[in-house]
């Protein structure tokens, strides 16, 4: 009887950028501190329409004297994050979490990586926060590739955390023209897979592609995946990611409850 | 101040005595320990675990699930360790609680279905088996068994044989003649029936011109169901004379009540698990409150209650 669904309340939510929203929740105390790369499940309370919580990484976390605050990064693209996107402050929110499997972060290699693309930089966020804490003497790099200038979020917070930050953009508006994952795979020779930890989020493209390129080295790298989800606690079955299994055989694993967080390596795309 | 009294919640399905008359439907509430941090298990009728099979099921390839208005789409096509593992790994947790364990159970064939109840009869800690011959999202068994009424009965038999458990048998709402199946079941040695499974349905995403779940079409649970659930649940409790478990869209006490008012001894809260995962014990906590606030001092004084004049 350890978990309860909290009544969160907006302090802020702005649009950061077009069609992505920053949206910041006030929360009682008691909500356990997340891992970098673990979820919320959100809903507004008692609506029907749109029907399911929506799943959504936390983007920061801080804990205050009696409260705790929680950031959200989300894109605005269906019927629910549309609705939650006008929600003004003072709203309530239903929030269930914090769920799931975060990275793996016992311990880093002297390098690390993180690989970022679009609104991907949500959970990543939380994680170079949290291993920059821990491991100060790691070299953080950071890839981050987006669609425009204006959708590389976060920029000066995490130029302050990481030594080395690689901008992209597809229309050259900020940092080199270019796919994030070729931006990475020019720089792969500064790495050696025995000392680098690397880490990623983003659309599926870039994480197909990043497969790619690390079948054919020994570089293990985390991803964080994304799935529509009904209930966010592993009973439902209905996020299902095809993954090998030990003997290399495909099995549909929850995003929810096995992930989100997954070995690429592991990952069957279909 | 005059004490309040406590309405009794015990219901009987046949031998099977529930504290209250509030399970959880299978496929929403995992293997109990899914919500076993939110939900004192002990307080709950029944826990109705995922279907088990004969061996593991892989499931569906996603996507599996799509949010429509008012409720939801699945296609996750029966994804389950298997009856062995059941018995091994997640039936000695739930075997920790004071709460009736119900089994669903799944076969491809008669064989399958014969094995897998057998197997549970001989396990320690199920109450009773839930027969699923109304699956929509499998390619084989599933709602096929469930749509002819012979086969419907001779499934019903066949496990029969081979438990001394009580056997309920979950039947599919998609059918012309639902009473027909509910009949040949009773007739074949049913102990009660619960309906009704998913309803079969698909949407479409207008950006590709595809179905939103891989398998095209899946099974539509939640709310928007309710209405037609109820009206089956009425149908069948005046033709057959066992016990009737009703489910389908069950969010509030208030929706329960009705399923039981119009003759179910008890009802399956599903898909209200995923958006509320203490649904199940809000609809118990509002029954009671419905009940003091009428005076109604037993449960089973409202079990069939309908007044259609």
């Amino acid at each position: 009887m350890a978990k309860n669904i909290y009544i969160g309340e907006i302090l802020k939510n702005e649009e950061v950028q077009k069609d992505c929203f920053l949206m910041k929740i006030k929360i009682a105390s008691s909500f356990e501190t997340p891992l970098p790369g673990q979820f919320v499940m959100i809903r507004i309370a008692g609506l029907n329409d749109p029907f399911l919580s929506r799943p959504i990484s936390i983007y920061s976390f801080s804990r205050k004297n009696n409260f705790c605050l929680i950031e959200l990064l989300y894109r605005a693209v269906g019927k629910g994050t549309q609705i939650m996107a006008g929600l003004i402050e003072g709203s309530q929110v239903e929030i269930n979490g914090p769920l799931g499997n975060g990275f793996e972060i016992q311990s880093v290699k002297k390098n690390v990586v993180f690989i970022a693309g679009g609104i991907g930089i949500a959970p990543l966020s939380l994680l170079i926060e949290n291993l920059c804490r821990r491991f100060p003497s790691s070299l953080m790099t950071l890839y981050f590739g987006a669609q425009r200038s204006s959708a590389v979020i976060g920029l000066d917070k995490l130029q302050k955390m990481c030594r080395l930050v690689n901008i992209c953009t597809d229309d050259g508006s900020l940092g080199e023209k270019n796919l994030v994952t070729r931006v990475f795979q020019k720089d792969i020779k500064k790495f050696l897979p025995e000392d680098t930890s690397i880490y990623a989020c983003g659309p599926k493209e870039m994480l197909v592609a990043l497969g790619k390129i690390f079948s054919k080295n020994e570089f293990d790298c985390q991803v964080s995946l994304e799935e529509r989800m009904a209930c966010g606690t592993g009973a439902c079955m209905g996020c299902a990611a095809a993954i090998k299994d030990k003997k290399g055989a495909l099995v549909y694993q929850r995003v929810c409850a096995d992930g989100p967080v997954f070995y690429l390596r592991d990952i069957i795309w279909e | 101040m005059k004490s309040k009294t406590v309405p009794r919640m015990a219901v009987h399905l046949g031998r099977l005595k529930l504290k209250n008359p509030v399970m959880t439907a299978s496929g929403t509430f995992g293997y109990g320990e899914e919500y076993a941090d939110y939900v004192d298990l002990n307080k709950l009728g029944a826990v109705v675990v995922k279907g088990l099979s004969l061996k593991p099921r892989l499931g569906n390839p996603p996507p599996r699930i799509m949010e429509t208005t008012g409720g939801m789409l699945n296609s996750v096509g029966l994804q389950n360790i298997g009856v062995d593992a059941f018995i091994e790994n997640k039936l000695p947790f739930l075997r920790k609680y004071d709460t009736a364990v119900i089994a669903n159970i799944y076969g491809e064939t008669y064989d399958e279905f014969k094995k897998v109840a057998k197997k549970l009869n001989a396990a320690r800690g199920v109450h009773a088996l839930e027969v699923n011959i109304s699956c929509p999202n499998v390619k084989s068994g599933g709602v096929i068994f469930g749509s002819d009424p012979k086969i419907a009965a001779r499934v019903t038999k066949t496990v029969k044989e081979e438990t001394s458990l009580p056997v309920i048998v979950k039947l599919t709402p998609n059918v012309t003649d639902i009473v027909a199946v509910a009949r040949a079941v009773e007739k074949a040695g049913a102990d009660a029936i619960s309906l009704i499974n998913t309803l079969t349905g698909m949407s479409v995403d207008l950006k590709t011109r595809k179905p939103h779940l891989k398998n095209i079409t899946g099974g539509l649970s939640g709310p928007a169901i309710k209405p037609v659930a109820l009206r089956m649940v009425w149908d069948v409790v005046q033709m057959v004379s066992i016990p009737v478990i009703g489910i389908g869209g069950i969010m509030t006490a208030r929706d329960a009540l009705e399923f039981l008012i119009v003759g179910a001894q008890a009802v399956q809260i599903g898909t209200a698990n995923f958006v509320n995962p203490h649904a199940t014990l809000e609809v118990i906590e509002g029954m009671r409150q419905y009940l003091a606030a009428n005076k109604i001092k037993d449960i089973n004084e409202i079990i069939a209650a309908f007044q259609t004049k």
